[in-house]
């Protein structure tokens, strides 16, 4: 296995920002160096040199680079008690209660764990056509992945069991199909999403949005950038707009958690303070 | 030797082994001790406050860029993995699960192991499975110390037996002497 030395990582780093305009000095050592080598098994890629070498030469390979770097959403329906809580508690009356169309904004989606969790939830509800959904990617072969709907076994039978515990009023099977190797989710809950691809600032992100589902996406960063990211999400959204970060990530450290009132924080629930 | 941490990977059959270590332990304990233990992904609340009841040190479940302090426990969250961060921070992650894992001993003890080096002292417990073994082959090509339950005392073997294949670890003890060599600490 070639494991990465900081020389290497700041080489990539420096190749990325010099070529691409992608810097990805804040994101989080660990996972990262993780991420790059196991971009590097998956691709045969001999070391690091190799990799900076391809990088540079191949923009095809760098959308795929940015793919790899985004960690997929693990399953779909993860943590049950939040999804139970957007049904019962929350969302049917904040979306009759919205004037226009509920907007909810999904950044950073790379399998669409979250986005076909949601959009199962809207069906159910009957609410579907009460919202529009803008779900962005950094890289187009997520975009791809999403709209294939093709997902592991293995993810499918965790969301299963995820599924039931959320107790939803279908049966899960009747949300994908099977052949021998893959499941295949039924993309016809998702044809009304629209997709853009987006930069890993977020600065180019959407307006007037009432709420963003952004789980387990700041884990990959530094604080410093954490913050940075906040305050987009934060001018997105419109005053009273909701925002849900994953179970274990808290922004109670941070600064911007004073523009915040927290609504959930068992579930990660966070509203944006009215008349800022 | 200066030690930095303790870290503590179980599964079947480590739970009594971990309470006992935790409340064996003096409430100046100089260090941080990090524990992951596989558990029930979907069940997040109860393991945390099972493990302090008898604990003489804080038991906590750490947030994500959480802070590492002496005379702490931080028991890997259900679901997350947990690694440690060269500034003496957890970083969580929901990368795939490794050897069916998440939390993944392996990756809590590479990426202790990478922060901490020479300065890390990496325990593995009974369990089911190999997850550990080849954490702490890292823990020991780093140059930190290396302990495995002995496997004749542990509830289910395959975690210790795994372990002492892949690397010549520095002890194999017993409960009892572990704690005693924490306490010397």
């Amino acid at each position: 296995m070639t494991e990465l030395g900081i020389v290497d990582i700041r080489e990539i780093y420096k190749t990325v920002k010099e070529i691409y305009n992608y810097d990805f000095s804040q994101y989080a050592m660990t996972s990262f160096k993780q991420r790059l080598e196991r971009l590097i098994i998956k691709n045969n890629i001999s070391n690091a040199e190799n990799l900076v070498n391809k990088l540079k030469n191949n923009p095809e390979f760098f959308d795929l680079f940015l793919y790899e770097i985004s960690v997929p959403s693990t399953e779909m329906f993860r943590d049950p008690s939040l999804w139970r809580w957007l049904r019962e508690e929350y969302l049917p009356d904040a979306i009759d209660k919205s004037i226009s169309k509920y907007k909810i904004f999904l950044p950073n989606c790379v399998s669409g764990g979250e986005l076909y969790s949601l959009t199962i939830l809207l069906k159910e509800l009957e609410l579907s056509d009460n919202v529009n959904i803008l779900a962005t990617t950094v890289s187009n072969k997520s975009i791809e992945y999403i709209k294939e709907g093709r997902y592991d076994l293995k993810k499918i039978e965790v969301s299963s069991e995820n599924y039931k515990r959320f107790q939803g009023n279908s049966d899960f099977t009747d949300y994908y199909t099977l052949d021998r190797y893959y499941a295949f989710r039924d993309t016809g809950i998702i044809k009304d999403v629209e997709f853009k691809k987006q930069n890993i600032n977020f600065d180019d992100s959407p307006q007037n949005v009432k709420l963003i589902l952004f789980r387990n996406n700041l884990i990959y960063f530094n604080p410093s950038l954490q913050e940075k990211i906040l305050q987009h999400m934060y001018n997105c959204l419109s005053a009273g707009g909701y925002l849900i970060l994953g179970i274990r990530e808290r922004i109670r450290n941070l600064n911007i958690i004073k523009d915040f009132e927290i609504i959930n924080e068992a579930e990660g629930v966070y509203k944006k303070r009215i008349g800022q | 030797m200066d030690y930095k941490a303790v870290i503590i990977g179980g599964s079947a059959g480590s739970f009594q082994v971990v309470t006992r270590i935790l409340n064996s332990m003096p409430k100046n304990f100089p260090i941080p001790v990090l524990l992951c233990l596989h558990r029930l992904k979907h069940v997040r609340s109860g393991f945390v406050e099972a493990l302090s009841l008898k604990s003489s040190i804080p038991v906590e479940e750490p947030y994500d860029k959480d802070q590492l302090k002496p005379s702490h426990a931080y028991l890997a969250p259900a679901n997350y993995h947990m690694y440690i961060e060269l500034a003496n921070r957890i970083a969580l992650s929901t990368e795939d699960p490794v050897n069916h894992s998440r939390p993944s001993i392996d990756l809590s003890f590479i990426t202790a192991a990478n922060a901490y080096r020479q300065k890390l002292i990496g325990i593995i417990l009974s369990g089911a499975n190999k997850d550990g073994a080849y954490g702490l082959k890292k823990v020991h090509d780093n140059g930190g110390t290396t302990i495995v339950q002995d496997p004749n005392e542990c509830e289910v073997r395959t975690m210790t037996q795994s372990a002492l294949q892949l690397t010549k670890v520095d002890h194999v003890y017993s409960t009892d002497q572990i704690i005693k060599y924490l306490l010397k600490l």
